[in-house]
């Protein structure tokens, strides 16, 4: 069909076709994703200690931090960061006597404004593994003598992180999600770049419904490939369903 | 942190919380009932529904929900003569029905399969009992399948509706003044962004609250079943 | 026994004619014909995959045939063809047959989410369309009658299993049922609570109840019922007055039955 075709060649790689810059957007996204989902897991692995710690003040940031991150729209959290983040570097610079508008680094701020919402998640889902860890098979950790190291990183660790990947699945996709956010920025992600494409060709809705496809893409895959680490960890182990 | 700053602040973003609200509940209504119907559909209908049930679930969670606004407002407006000649473009080029759409498409999404789950929960027991004694369709929906299957979703679909109000911040990109829409103007005309993100943070944690009390509420009235049943005061006398 | 009219004892309560069903391949029922006639109480015995539970179920179309006729006080059940097996014809006339059979279900299915009290009204209210008030009187009676009177607005989770099934026994009551159908009612149950659901059956029994009961308890099976029928493999093989199957089994396989389960 007509209308086919003219769509193909305005996504595709030929000579106008903005193929080539959706996908490298499309690696941009998940860059940016994987840098602030890592940088989330630190953060988590952090904030669910502090939950799980004898000390009620640690406790208590713990909560403050799951309940306010969790409770607050992102987009608030990238203003923050991204305006706050260039007046803190405004005033910095000024200490060297250079005037104007300094914008933070859009893939750091992208990628903190993530990992700071997504450690909140993460903190929770790892708390929730960590509870749901049978303690007999810590114990028996313990009674062969394991010392404290050796047990977290070959008994403790595994454990967790079994019980975990469907949770850190879930916050996964949400990271994906959110890279989208982060086009307020400037950061040509693949939202951006539709929107730039979008804007240049003045066809929209074309750009808009191809970048649904593309996130619809990474989820799939991303599905895919947990669902095939879950099966792995969950070897030996009976599931209800 | 300048007090007097905050209460401005304050002042200015309280403004936008009606819209914020109105693009919640609006969607949330619509979402809700539509998320009903793709449950409902998925449960009684055939291969075909389910499989388009799947699909629909599969675009609106597996994208980012700007996207979806996006394609809306902008990718729809591609086709503003056709809609003008249907009539739909009055309603369509408008950034609040844009966003109401996109909310409502969006929540049904995750409506339907949390639905989905409470009617999983129903156990075939339960639905015999019914049966055996007479009840049939819509008389055993409405008393036996709904209210157990309501009553499973409520945890899940209060958190849903918590999410929604955090999925409102989005409509700002579009041009509508809600309270992130508002803090954002405030943030880039001052930069003071750390003092209007703790206000409006504050704003977002007390609506959160409120929703989080009332639901807790409703959950307690809705479950005294799954409680162990109150002892009467008199009964635990410790004077024998 | 109270005694019965003459014309009462001509139509039978229930009528099963040459029950059949399969499950794919497997047929379950190979031509079952019974019949109960009013204050009958038949035991229905047999082990497990006889059929005894599907028969059962069949009464009430929770299980559909594959062939025969149910009928209810002489009214057969009208069934037509659907694909390769029946399906009931007519849903007015099954929602209104089952509003007049009790069914006692092994694992009671209260609804978790009413108390006993509403459960118990539930159906007269909504299904027979009775007024509330006397249906909330009549349940009242029905749970003092089972011993239940003082735990009316509590929720089923809060009881013992041995409550829970007196509860369900006063739930089939309360729509006036013409039959009681009782699916295997103490199986479930912890053996010292057995006993205070045998007592509320027995006492329907007296009061001259149709009853059909499937059920591994050889006393009950042996005192209470006026007849006894032995399933096997889907099948009746024997069936008869109680002190005839039990003292003088004839079929083999009813002997080797009694003898695993010690009356």
């Amino acid at each position: 069909m007509e209308a086919l075709r003219a769509y193909l060649a305005l996504v595709g790689f030929g000579e106008n076709g903005w193929g080539k810059a959706l996908l490298t957007a499309t690696a941009m996204t998940c860059a940016v994703a994987v840098a602030g989902f890592l940088t989330g897991s630190i953060i988590g692995t952090l904030v669910a200690w502090a939950k799980l710690s004898r000390s009620p003040l640690l406790r208590g940031f713990g909560t403050t931090y799951t309940t306010v991150l969790r409770g607050i729209p992102d987009l608030l959290v990238i203003y923050l960061l991204y305006f706050g983040g260039s007046a803190a570097l405004g005033t910095v610079a000024g200490f060297f006597s250079s005037d104007g508008f300094i914008g933070m680094p859009a893939f750091v701020t992208g990628m903190l404004a993530i990992g700071i919402v997504s450690g909140a998640y993460q903190a929770e889902v790892l708390r929730g593994a960590f509870l749901a860890t049978p303690r007999g098979e810590i114990e028996a950790a313990k009674a062969v003598g394991m010392r404290a190291g050796t047990m977290l990183r070959r008994i403790v660790a595994p454990l967790v992180l079994r019980l975990a990947l469907p949770g850190l699945g879930n916050t996964w996709q949400l990271v994906l999600k959110e890279t989208a956010l982060i086009s307020v920025t400037g950061l040509v992600e693949l939202l951006r770049q539709s929107q730039i494409a979008a804007g240049s060709t003045r066809r929209p809705f074309e750009f808009y419904f191809t970048a649904i496809l593309l996130y619809l893409a990474i989820t799939w895959v991303s599905t895919l490939l947990f669902r095939r680490a879950e099966d792995r960890t969950m070897r030996g182990l009976r599931r209800a369903a | 942190m300048d007090p007097i700053f905050m209460w401005e602040t304050f002042k200015v973003l309280l403004g936008g919380l009606p819209l914020t609200l109105n693009l919640a509940a609006t969607s949330v209504l619509i979402g809700g009932v539509l998320g009903l119907l793709l449950a409902l559909g998925a449960l009684a209908g055939g291969r075909p529904a389910r499989a388009f049930v799947a699909a629909y679930v599969f675009v609106f969670r597996g994208s980012p929900l700007l996207v979806q606004i996006f394609l809306i407002y902008y990718g729809l407006g591609q086709f503003r003569p056709a809609l003008q000649a249907m009539g739909l473009w009055g309603i369509l080029r408008e950034p609040y029905w844009c966003a109401i759409i996109a909310l409502s498409l969006n929540t049904a999404a995750y409506s339907s399969e949390i639905l989905r789950g409470g009617f999983r929960a129903v156990t075939i027991q339960q639905i015999e009992a019914g049966r055996a004694c007479g009840m049939s369709g819509l008389l055993l929906m409405r008393r036996i399948v709904m209210p157990i299957a309501l009553r499973h979703a409520l945890p899940a679909y209060g958190n849903e509706i918590i999410l929604m109000v955090k999925a409102t911040a989005l409509a700002s990109i579009i041009t509508l003044m809600e309270v992130t829409g508002l803090a954002g103007k405030l943030i880039a005309e001052t930069f003071r962004a750390v003092e209007v993100f703790v206000v409006a943070g504050a704003i977002y944690l007390s609506l959160n609250f409120a929703l989080s009390w009332a639901l807790s509420r409703l959950e307690h009235r809705l479950t005294p079943h799954l409680r162990p049943r109150p002892v009467p005061f008199a009964k635990v006398s410790p004077h024998a | 026994m109270p005694e019965s009219s003459p014309a009462e004892d001509a139509v039978p309560v229930v009528a099963l004619d040459n029950l059949h069903k399969s499950y794919g391949g497997l047929e379950v029922l190979k031509g079952i014909s019974l019949s109960a006639k009013q204050g009958e109480v038949v035991s229905i015995l047999g082990s497990s995959g006889s059929g005894k539970s599907t028969m059962l179920r069949c009464i009430n179309m929770l299980e559909v045939p594959s062939g025969g006729t149910v009928s209810i006080a002489g009214e057969p059940i009208a069934m037509r063809r659907r694909g390769t097996g029946l399906e009931p014809a007519d849903k007015r006339q099954l929602s209104r047959m089952r509003s007049e059979v009790g069914m006692v279900f092994q694992s009671f299915n209260l609804w978790s989410h009413m108390t006993i009290l509403e459960n118990v009204i539930e159906a007269p209210v909504h299904v027979q369309r009775r007024p509330r008030a006397e249906c909330i009187e009549e349940a009242r009676a029905l749970l003092a009658r089972v011993g239940l009177a003082d735990k009316h607005d509590h929720y089923p989770g809060h009881l013992s299993g041995g409550q829970q099934q007196r509860a369900a026994i006063a739930r089939a009551l309360a729509q006036r049922p013409k039959v009681m159908l009782f699916d295997e009612p103490t199986s479930a149950l912890d053996p010292e609570l057995v006993g205070e659901v045998l007592r509320v059956m027995r006492s329907l029994a007296e009061e001259g109840r149709t009853m059909l009961v499937v059920t591994h308890e050889m006393a009950f099976a042996r005192d209470v019922s006026s007849r006894v029928v032995f399933l096997h493999q889907g099948c009746i093989e024997e069936e008869g007055c109680p002190q005839e199957v039990f003292a003088r089994p004839a079929s083999q396989r009813l002997k080797q039955f009694l003898s695993g389960h010690q009356a």
